[in-house]
């Protein structure tokens, strides 16, 4: 990992923000201090009003931060911004777009010319298995085909940071399991670095190199569990027989639930 | 999953709607025709309360002879045009500009909602205290009646776009100009196709009753005058007139564009 260059560092971030109904301040987020490198794919679990909802908004510029710092190739971030792609939990494709041209919005909102856009949308639609569906609208797409095309929206765009916020959440669980596998193979062919965060430990243990685990309300960075699985051997298949995975979720699920039961207890 | 065609084109749908219309559309007029003759058959004196369809059509027959009723039907016809697209062309950009900051759409949301209700009639009083019997107050009365059913629908059309499709282009890097093209223009397209609608369908009204209250010339000062010069005919044709021009114009232009954007947007699915 050293030899690497961080792509992604947060250093003393923290967030308070005033309750929607009650207008006190809640402290979402403690002193986080992370990187992620090249080619890395970082899982975040912890329980839920963990505050990793808000870090990953804060990261995609769409919630301004006071305290601490976060930047992205050594620039600071200040707003959303092309340099880090959002993959949100559903239905955040546009409607009246079809599946190519939400694909290729991002490089028509760069001003690319039209066959550059279609030539790279189309290597993407491919890379997602959309092939056949470019000219259907997202009402015409089953729930995983959306997301599909949400993933291939955002790569498409060629951010150096992928931020993806719970986006398997709202699929049917045979459709999870297959779009895990997929963005497996996604990560491995185009190398990208990802934040992924999901509440389920079994998904951030299968799909992260690194997987941090965040503690309840405030969100600190309670502890990192390190995946050390080549993604090609990655198949749910072999995961209930894999002791490398059954070991790393075991430990996550246990920090998780330390932490479900405080926030109980509170 | 399987891939499905496009969904019928708008030509296909165009015909069998005409088809379709044609069989229900003999059939009422025959209905109608029957029942209006053996009323009118029935009545005393029918050429003062309510002349038989064969007395209308007469009457439509000397009016047209005579040159009135395309002249009529002409003045009313580009009074509504010019009234809805001007309605329209200042109407939809005013709803945008106002939809897009939030806090000045919530704002604005209940004086547009206010003034959507207050219907041109109920204005005309003090457009004629201003302007007089004229075309002017005619004119005025259109636009009014026109532009807050757009606008209003427009800037609610704006305020109900879900934030995360505004997130997910700032993060692709729209600037703010590129959000207001790619995602509030596009996401209230329905909104204006059913504002659209609506401000034509209130100034259809608004211009009969410009007509009648103005009196400058137009269908509604035909029907206006029928009455005043005991020509019941002339009544009853200057009403069927307007109501048949309305559903031509709903059934064959309006409607077909609202439907059609609201199923491309995905909010009813066939």
């Amino acid at each position: 990992m050293n030899a690497m260059t961080a792509k992604l560092v947060v250093e003393g971030l923290c967030h308070h923000y005033p309750d929607e109904y009650t207008g006190e301040s809640v402290h979402a987020l403690e002193d986080i201090n992370l990187e992620l490198y090249e080619g890395e794919l970082v899982s975040v679990v912890g329980p839920s009003g963990c505050g990793k909802s808000t870090l990953l908004n804060i990261l995609a510029g769409l919630l301004p931060y006071k305290v601490g710092k976060a930047s992205v190739d050594g620039k600071v971030i200040e707003g959303p911004g092309p340099d880090r792609g959002v993959v949100f939990q559903e239905h955040a494709i546009l409607p009246w777009r079809t599946v190519s041209r939400n694909i290729g919005h991002g490089l028509e909102i760069r001003g690319l010319p039209k066959e550059e856009i279609s030539r790279r949308v189309q290597e993407y639609v491919d890379l997602v298995g959309l092939s056949g569906f470019e000219d259907k609208y997202p009402h015409e797409l089953s729930g995983g085909m959306k997301q599909r095309c949400a993933v291939a929206r955002t790569l498409c765009a060629d951010p150096i940071v992928m931020l993806m916020d719970e986006p398997f959440a709202a699929v049917d669980a045979q459709t999870r399991i297959t779009l895990q596998e997929e963005l497996n193979r996604i990560a491995l062919a185009t190398k990208k670095t990802i934040l992924f965060i999901t509440h389920s430990v079994d998904e951030a243990a299968f799909l992260a190199d690194r997987c941090l685990v965040f503690s309840a309300r405030p969100g600190r960075l309670k502890q990192i569990v390190t995946v050390d699985i080549p993604r090609e051997k990655r198949i749910w298949e072999n995961m209930n027989a894999d002791a490398e995975f059954i070991r790393c979720r075991d430990e996550i699920l246990r920090l998780v639930r330390e932490e479900v039961s405080v926030a109980i207890e509170e | 999953m399987q891939s499905k065609s496009k969904g019928p084109s708008l030509a296909w749908r165009f015909q069998r709607l005409l088809q379709i219309d044609a069989m229900n559309l003999v059939i009422l007029i025959i209905g109608v025709y029957i029942v209006w003759s053996i009323i009118s058959a029935l009545i005393d004196n029918p050429a003062r309360y309510l002349p038989s369809p064969i007395a209308v059509a007469l009457s439509s027959v000397d009016m047209l002879y005579k040159g009135l009723l395309p002249s009529y039907f002409g003045d009313t016809l580009m009074r509504l045009i010019s009234g809805s697209i001007i309605g329209l062309a200042v109407g939809i950009p005013f709803g945008l500009v106002l939809g897009i900051n939030r806090t000045v759409a919530d704002m604005f949301h209940p004086i547009m909602n206010f003034f959507q209700s207050v219907s041109g009639i109920a204005i005309f009083p003090i457009v004629v205290i201003w302007w007089g019997n004229s075309d002017k107050t005619i004119f005025a009365v259109i636009l009014y009646t026109a532009f807050f059913p757009i606008a209003f629908n427009v800037l609610s059309g704006v305020r109900e776009i879900p934030i995360r499709y505004i997130s997910a282009a700032r993060t692709l890097g729209a600037s703010r100009f590129q959000v207001i093209k790619d995602v509030l223009l596009p996401g209230a397209m329905p909104h204006i196709a059913t504002g659209s609608r609506l401000s034509i369908g209130f100034a259809w009204r608004a211009v009969i009753a410009g007509e009648m209250l103005a009196g400058q010339q137009g269908l509604g000062w035909m029907i206006f005058t029928g009455q005043d010069a005991d020509r019941t005919a002339e009544v009853v044709l200057g009403m069927m007139l307007i109501g048949v021009t309305w559903i031509i114009l709903d059934h064959y232009l309006l409607r077909p564009f609202e439907a059609d954007t609201i199923e491309r947007w995905g909010l009813v699915q066939r």
